[in-house]
């Protein structure tokens, strides 16, 4: 499949903690093939298959986990 | 009122807790003990209801009792 990258920030994480249960929950989502989140730069960059899962979707998850989470910037990797 | 354990290891986590349950209408009052791990809510929702809501921030969540 053709992967997309999306870039979210994400506002409210503090510590490791937060940023490996934003990683293991947005993991777990169907069609999502990695994540990586900075606690510095307070970003996910999220490489999914678009065919299973929207970045909106994506977006969603995260606000839903608790954090404020927008929509930066998206591309092909 | 119900009672919820959840594993909390700082601010930000017990700050992602409140937001999901702020957001919904049914809750009244929240309440959070970070050094016993405790979660409190006040709510007219059924404990099931609000245990999926907090299990949704992706952290460790049992039910207590009512408080």
């Amino acid at each position: 499949p053709e992967y997309k990258l999306v870039l979210i920030s994400i506002e409210g994480m503090t510590c490791n903690s937060c940023v490996k249960s934003i990683e293991g929950t947005v993991c777990d989502i169907a069609g999502v093939k990695s994540i990586k989140v900075s606690l510095e730069e307070k970003t996910g960059e999220i490489i999914f298959n678009p065919d299973l899962t929207g970045e909106n979707d994506l977006k969603d998850a995260v606000d839903d986990m608790g954090f404020e989470a927008a929509i930066k910037e998206h591309q092909k990797p | 009122k119900h009672e919820f354990e959840v594993e909390m290891t700082c601010g930000g986590c017990s700050g992602a807790v409140e937001r999901v349950l702020k957001r919904r209408e049914d809750v009244k009052d929240i309440a959070i003990d970070m050094e016993k791990q405790r979660v409190y809510v006040t709510s007219d929702a059924s404990a099931e209801d609000l245990l999926e809501v907090i299990k949704k921030t992706g952290k460790k969540t049992s039910y207590v009792g009512t408080a």
